[in-house]
């Protein structure tokens, strides 16, 4: 655990220094588009995060092994945390891009969506005092929360909204180099941050279960 | 070109905020656990009845 926390610091440092130093700032947007380098790697980690809970969702129902449910609660946890930020930090960007920090458009409204979802999630986990039963509960609504992540992805696409469609898989002028490596850069450092979070969340659940036995 | 470099700041610094803050809660709880079960390995008696306190005994008359 030690080891991977400081390969993802070192990857965090690297991401920084890559997003803040060496990527040039946009041709529009200026130095506000270097917010891109927390934006996108966070919201990956969070449709990461909420398919994982959906994954062990199915297998903690299929098998009721625990491990399945500690990994779903851990990963529904750090997910929240993961959205909590990509939608404060799109707002701060939204503010000089847009000139508001806040539109009721597809993406902004889906995205609060699945956050007071998987609150919502972690809520009644935390409201059932029988843990088999809550387990259940929180694995089926674990299940029914993940098909908002393709609504989430594709509101940018299906409906006309102010916030810009995916740039990176889609057809077009090509990003420079330098952009791109910055950007992979983060999402590798906000990977190793998830992997890290759930390991270390997922053995408390454990530690907590057995003091509690 | 907008320098907008305080919006830049401020999205890092939130970030940063939750990021560790959501670190230092695992660690503090991981921390209260570990001393809840080294208080509890303190408490339980070796083996045999529990002996009583000193001051709780009556002295022999």
């Amino acid at each position: 655990m030690r080891v991977l926390g400081a390969v993802t610091v070192v990857a965090l440092a690297a991401g920084l220094v890559a997003g803040l130093g060496l990527a040039p700032p946009e041709v529009t947007q200026g130095n506000v588009q270097r917010i891109m380098y927390l934006h996108v790697p966070s919201v990956w980690v969070a449709y990461v995060a909420f398919a994982v809970v959906f994954v062990a969702s199915i297998a903690y129902l299929a098998k009721r092994a625990d491990a399945a449910d500690r990994l779903a609660h851990a990963s529904a946890e750090v997910g929240v945390v993961f959205t909590g930020v990509t939608i404060a930090t799109g707002s701060i960007w939204g503010k000089p891009t847009w000139g508001t920090w806040w539109t009721w458009d597809a993406r902004l409204t889906s995205v609060s969506i699945l956050f007071v979802m998987y609150l919502g999630y972690l809520l009644l986990r935390g409201m059932i005092d029988d843990r088999e039963r809550g387990a259940r509960y929180a694995a089926v609504l674990g299940i029914v929360a993940a098909f908002n992540i393709p609504l989430v992805h594709f509101s940018v696409i299906w409906w006309r909204t102010l916030h810009q469609p995916p740039s990176l898989m889609t057809p077009g002028p090509a990003m420079p180099r330098v952009i791109i490596t910055a950007l992979l850069v983060n999402f590798v450092a906000f990977s190793l941050l998830y992997v890290y979070f759930v390991a270390k969340r997922v053995h408390l659940l454990r530690r907590e279960a057995e003091a509690a036995a | 070109m907008p320098d907008n470099w305080g919006f830049v700041l401020a999205a890092y610094g939130l970030a940063a905020v939750v990021l560790i803050g959501y670190w230092r809660m695992l660690v503090r709880r991981e921390r209260d656990l570990e001393d809840r079960a080294g208080e509890r390995s303190h408490a339980a008696p070796i083996s045999g009845h529990p002996r009583s306190k000193p001051d709780s005994r009556t002295s022999i008359q």
